[in-house]
């Protein structure tokens, strides 16, 4: 085991994985610092880059942007009141409201600590945990997928913002989508009519372009020309350093917030949003010190959201290496990447390419210790290049989607399979239809299908093969549950209204 | 909003219609036991064709009973009017950029798009329309065409030519 770790620091100490670790951190910083930018378009936007690399080294750079997105998602929030990234908004409320008693830089290094305590803590986590998970998952038989696809489509409940009617549409319309091409089992041709292009499938890279990245610069062409006022003054970081006193004062909510946020990230759909919402909710209920000043720049507030949103990385991370279930957009787009370099995540990951497993492992840990100096170093910067005129920000953006959109097979063809996409991707976005179970659906629908279509035949037809072990009965049940229980709770989700 | 939204359903409705209806000629049934390559995907639209309709139906619900007026004021509506603009001409400008890739290059095209698009978008600074172009299509090409080596689109005749200058 020692063997395997001292390799895969080797590996990614490597000057290329350095170089590419803090290309994708500095650009995962400045992708959750812009409010135009999400997390997961920052990475769907490198995918293109790391076509030609070695796969460490585009997983080390993909790794980077996704740790960087989450962490840049606070600096915009604590200095100009604007969250970066939905997962910042606790940070905005209690963030901002220091920053503007003029405890900015005091502000910026609790989040800076805190971020990166949290993500080194669900990194152990992830380290720990990920080898039981797969060791266990390596039992499943086509039942327990299929059952654990449908554990991951029910999400939908989490994905789908305001309606649950308009979450399910967009995740079987994706299921759909997964169903173009040549069917994996019987080589039949299904709604390609006809064409070169559709017949391989529709490949996920283009749909979640065009779906996420270019329908967003649509919806944000709605609004041009963004400016920036009211943000506080930032004199520097060593202005005002937090005395250790502080976390020591706190220690509950640095070791309860993590740990939230670990767990809530390893739900799918749950992610980093809902993990801050939640650790800063409860540091709100049980505040020992000063409950009065939540809402008007608390710190406990903020270390309790900072912990949790960024300890949500390694508990994504766990499942999508040992399940193969991505949690979130930003992890569905790391499913991308094990595609694109001839990998699928999952169980069987950690025994084939043990070599890639663990040196995400050691990636991780290595980008939130680097991100501590990088954040720190170059929060000016990204202070700065907000003030970019947004038109030739967003003309560079979609020029990075056609790239990536066109490097992955130097097709044109795919070029306008990706506008389509971006289209659909604005309707839906326009009317509510959210983007991300769609995506989900494209990525898992494939495997839900085939592992469905399998367990019949060793059933001989027989549905009841479905539910034949105690594996496949708990996770379908907790599909059912994570479906049923917001329902319950909130009866007008299904609608939306 | 409103009637955009029940156009949007009313599509969706004969969109997933029609693929249902194309699916039923694949093949339903397999050997013993296999349920055959139409049941996964007639699941798939059948649903979404389902949902469809009761969103569609809930939206026609809320169009009558809130009315088909909506009482904006005359700056929103203007405000409206200049979204879809923008929003329809930041379209058209990408759709255009695609077609003229694989045509005129990826370089001439970009440099066209850059300014057409941040013109779009309301962008009336010269400096950033004359410079911005030449700067991001230089970076593009060297990390992309150069660097990465993703062999980009030419052009054909004259324009082959021009590109192969630079990759």
């Amino acid at each position: 085991m020692f063997d395997i770790y001292m390799q895969a620091f080797a590996t990614v100490l490597m000057p290329q994985n350095l170089i590419a670790m803090t290309l994708g951190a500095l650009w995962g910083l400045l992708a959750g610092a812009l409010p135009g930018i999400s997390t997961s378009m920052g990475v769907v936007l490198l995918l293109s880059f790391t076509y030609t690399l070695s796969p460490m080294t585009a997983f080390v750079l993909l790794i980077g942007a996704y740790l960087g997105g989450i962490t840049g998602g606070s600096i915009t929030s604590i200095l100009f009141g604007i969250p970066g990234e939905p997962s910042s908004v606790p940070t905005v409320i209690e963030g901002h409201s220091l920053a503007k008693q003029g405890r900015a830089a005091y502000a910026m290094w609790v989040y800076l600590l805190c971020s990166v305590f949290g993500g080194l803590f669900s990194v152990f986590v992830m380290i720990l945990a990920t080898p039981l998970i797969s060791n266990f998952a390596l039992r499943f038989g086509p039942p327990e997928y299929f059952a654990l696809t449908v554990l991951g489509l029910s999400v939908v409940s989490g994905l789908s913002g305001g309606s649950m009617m308009k979450g399910f549409l967009s995740c079987f319309f994706g299921l759909f989508l997964a169903t173009v091409g040549t069917d994996g089992i019987t080589g039949e041709e299904r709604f390609t009519f006809d064409t070169v292009t559709l017949l391989g499938g529709i490949n996920f890279v283009v749909a979640m372009v065009g779906l996420l990245a270019v329908s967003e610069i649509f919806i944000e062409a709605e609004e041009p020309f963004k400016e920036y006022k009211g943000g506080v003054q930032y004199r520097g970081l060593l202005k005002e350093m937090p005395p250790f006193a502080l976390f020591k004062k706190y220690w509950l909510t640095m070791v309860r917030s993590p740990i939230i946020g670990t767990i809530v990230g390893a739900l799918p759909g749950a992610g980093a949003t809902i993990a801050a919402f939640l650790a800063y909710g409860e540091a709100a209920r049980t505040a020992k010190h000063e409950p009065e000043k939540f809402g008007k720049g608390a710190v406990e507030g903020l270390m309790a959201a900072e912990c949790a949103n960024n300890a949500s990385t390694g508990g994504s991370m766990t499942i999508l290496l040992s399940l193969g279930i991505p949690g979130s957009n930003t992890t569905a787009m790391l499913v991308a990447a094990f595609m694109i370099h001839g990998m699928q995540p999952g169980p069987l990951l950690l025994t084939q390419r043990p070599d890639i497993v663990y040196g995400i492992f050691v990636a991780m840990l290595l980008t939130n210790l680097l991100l501590l100096v990088l954040t720190g170093i170059s929060i000016r910067l990204f202070l700065e290049l907000n003030r970019l005129p947004y038109s030739v920000f967003s003309a560079a953006i979609m020029i990075l989607c056609v790239i990536g959109a066109f490097g992955l097979n130097n097709s044109v063809d795919d070029l306008f399979l990706m506008f389509a996409f971006s289209v659909i991707g604005y309707f839906m976005r326009k009317f509510g239809v959210p983007v991300a179970p769609c995506i989900l659906a494209l990525v898992l629908g494939d495997l839900a299908e085939l592992s469905l279509r399998r367990s019949l035949l060793l059933s001989g037809g027989s549905p009841l093969g479905l539910i034949s072990s105690p594996i496949s009965v708990i996770l379908l049940a907790g599909a059912l549950l994570s479906i049923v229980y917001p329902l319950f709770k909130k009866p007008k989700m299904l609608n939306g209204v | 909003m409103k009637k955009g939204e029940i156009v949007f359903f009313a599509v969706c409705v004969a969109f997933f219609g029609f693929m249902f209806y194309d699916g039923l000629d694949l093949t339903s049934h397999g050997r013993s036991g296999e349920i055959g390559s139409a049941f996964w995907p007639l699941i798939a639209l059948g649903a979404s064709a389902l949902f469809s309709v009761v969103l569609l139906i809930s939206s026609v619900k809320k169009f009558r009973r809130e009315g088909a007026a909506e009482d904006l004021a005359p700056e929103a509506v203007v405000e409206k009017k200049r979204q879809r603009i923008t929003v329809t001409l930041s379209v058209v400008c990408f759709l255009a950029y695609l077609v003229l890739v694989p045509w005129i290059g990826f370089i001439l095209s970009t440099l066209i798009y850059i300014p057409a698009f941040a013109l779009a978008l309301g962008e009336r600074r010269k400096w950033v329309l004359l410079v911005s172009p030449f700067l991001l299509t230089a970076i593009i090409v060297a990390v992309f065409a150069k660097f990465i080596t993703i062999p980009f689109p030419k052009g054909v005749g004259i324009f082959a030519e021009f590109s192969r200058l630079f990759y």
